[in-house]
């Protein structure tokens, strides 16, 4: 079935009016904050740093349970906009757990 | 206890045998629901495969045919067939684009009348051929890619006209009042579409007879590692012990690999097909259409099935949405102007397993020891089920990646080595 997402501006509206733009994946491994414990990890080789990117790029680890992802109303108001949904249920969803927040909501160990 | 047929019946010729199913459901030798033998789930196996789809049966086929590896389980949450193995449309063919694979689509291809051979199983491969239509001049020349590609490994496919696409499709519109009006076609003899219940049946017989235990109703919950190695797993019937363990659960994969903490450039998306009433015999090959996003063909009962495109969000759902109907309405309509009027009968969704690249991720050993993974098909995953098979149970049986499954481990999505089977990177599941 389709579902209704929660636009800020517009309200509660049609999926198919809107773009997927992807899990929130926080920033480029480039772009990470000088001193970041991610800038450090990257270090001065290129193919770690290559790797790093890549890992952002792709790599997901799509569990079956609320993420934070990105929305672009283009069929309403344009508004970019993040919000969670449940991917188990294709529903919006609240972050998942007691331990949600950040990124990495839901926890780690979902077993 | 499953018997083996009677004597008189291997008497048969090979053309009978194709047929004889029914008369061996009529004589009692083999009971509808007891193709394969139940026997008691125990507590640690050699090899357990998660997912009793067609990868999943296959591999365990062929790891008990193929490479004497008996001690097998095959674990399945629902009941074999429930994910994308009975959820396609059915559609095979090896008109892939790149050198690496060409050849393991040509060799799958090529297995289906092996495998009802040797499987002694009516796959009901209906050889009819697959026409791909082209509405620009950038997929013309998509098209001569692949054409050469094909070619230049002994695969036929070819060029045609619009004409010569009438020719094959009378149903065509080849005018130019269609939104897309049709350029050019690919068209490839080789190809068609296998009963894909047929597949999942006989692979479940042929793995059990060949001592492999198949549980329906066993759901992995997590995995079990020691070592740097994978000792067993969770599941809803307690902990199964085993030394290798091979995830193949199509579009659950990722969620699987999540219980080890493995990161993969893999997205679960639903993909929706649909059939029509029946009607008169009218379609003869598979029509495909990439600027359409439809394909469709006729079943033996007269349906026009037929699949649709994917929505963008991960989603492990299997949901159906009404926009769908609509879509594949208006698209078929378009170029196949006689449907109109023919009514849909019956909606599903699957799974797709999408990577940037829309190769698949064919690996082991690679983050423990005795871990294999089967994953990323797309929407390639039924044509390819019994090649993947045979290559991942060489794979697990000798510890040692076959060659042609190579330029299929994760690592290429890190040395930025991706496949070439389309243009530029898949933007499914992402925006950017």
């Amino acid at each position: 079935m389709t579902f209704r997402l929660t636009c800020p501006v517009c309200g509660k509206r049609d999926v198919y009016e809107f773009t997927y733009g992807g899990p929130e994946r926080g920033p480029r491994p480039a772009e990470a904050d000088p001193g970041s414990g991610l800038e450090a990890a990257v270090g001065s080789d290129p193919a770690v740093a290559a790797e790093a990117h890549f890992r952002w790029a792709q790599f997901r680890m799509n569990r079956p349970e609320p993420q934070e992802e990105w929305w672009h109303h283009g069929a309403g108001c344009g508004v970019w906009f993040s919000t969670w949904r449940d991917p188990a249920t294709n529903r919006e969803a609240p972050p998942g757990g007691a331990e949600a927040g950040g990124h990495e909501a839901g926890g780690r160990d979902s077993s | 206890m499953m018997q083996r047929r009677s004597n008189a019946a291997e008497l048969l010729p090979r053309a009978a045998r194709l047929g004889r199913l029914k008369s061996a459901l009529g004589a009692g030798v083999i009971r509808p629901g007891r193709l394969w033998e139940k026997r008691p789930l125990r507590r640690h196996y050699d090899v357990v495969i998660i997912g009793g789809g067609i990868h999943g049966l296959a591999t365990a086929w062929y790891l008990a045919k193929d490479h004497g590896v008996r001690d097998i389980a095959v674990l399945e949450s629902e009941y074999i067939g429930f994910g994308g193995s009975g959820r396609n449309t059915a559609i095979v063919r090896a008109n892939q684009r790149t050198q690496e694979n060409v050849p393991l689509y040509d060799e799958g291809l090529k297995l289906w009348p092996i495998l009802t051979d040797e499987l002694d199983f009516n796959l009901m491969f209906h050889n009819c051929g697959n026409l791909n239509l082209a509405h620009s001049e950038a997929a013309v020349a998509a098209f001569r890619l692949s054409v050469n590609t094909a070619n230049f490994y002994g695969v036929r496919s070819e060029l045609v006209d619009p004409q010569q696409c009438k020719e094959l499709v009378p149903a065509l519109d080849v005018s130019d009042r269609p939104a897309h009006p049709i350029q050019a076609g690919m068209y490839h003899p080789p190809g068609g579409v296998v009963r894909h219940d047929a597949v999942v049946w006989g692979l479940a017989r042929g793995a059990s007879l060949h001592g492999a235990s198949i549980h329906q109703g066993v759901e992995v919950q997590g995995i079990d590692t020691e070592g740097g190695r994978v000792t067993g797993v969770r599941t809803s019937a307690g902990p199964i012990g085993c030394r290798k363990l091979g995830i193949m659960a199509g579009g659950y994969g990722p969620a699987i690999a999540a219980m080890l903490d493995i990161e993969l450039p893999v997205n679960p998306l639903t993909i929706q097909a649909m059939v029509t009433q029946p009607l008169k015999p009218f379609l003869h090959h598979v029509v495909s259409s990439g600027a359409y996003h439809v394909y469709a063909n006729q079943t033996l009962k007269g349906e026009i099935a037929t699949g649709a495109h994917m929505d963008p969000q991960v989603n492990y759902t299997t949901d159906v949405t009404a926009g769908y109907f609509k879509h594949q309405a208006e698209a078929l309509t378009d170029f196949m102007p006689c449907l109109k009027g023919v009514r849909f009968l019956r909606v599903w969704a699957g799974l797709a397993d999408m990577t940037p690249d829309m190769a698949p991720i064919l690996d082991g050993n690679f983050a423990h020891e005795g871990l294999y993974l089967d994953v990323g098909w797309g929407y390639f995953g039924f044509k390819s089920g019994p090649v993947a098979g045979k290559y991942m149970a060489e794979f697990m049986a000798r510890e040692e990646a076959p060659e042609i499954l190579e330029p299929f481990a994760l690592r290429r999505f890190l040395e930025n080595r991706y496949m070439g089977e389309t243009a530029t990177t898949m933007k499914y599941g992402q925006w950017d």
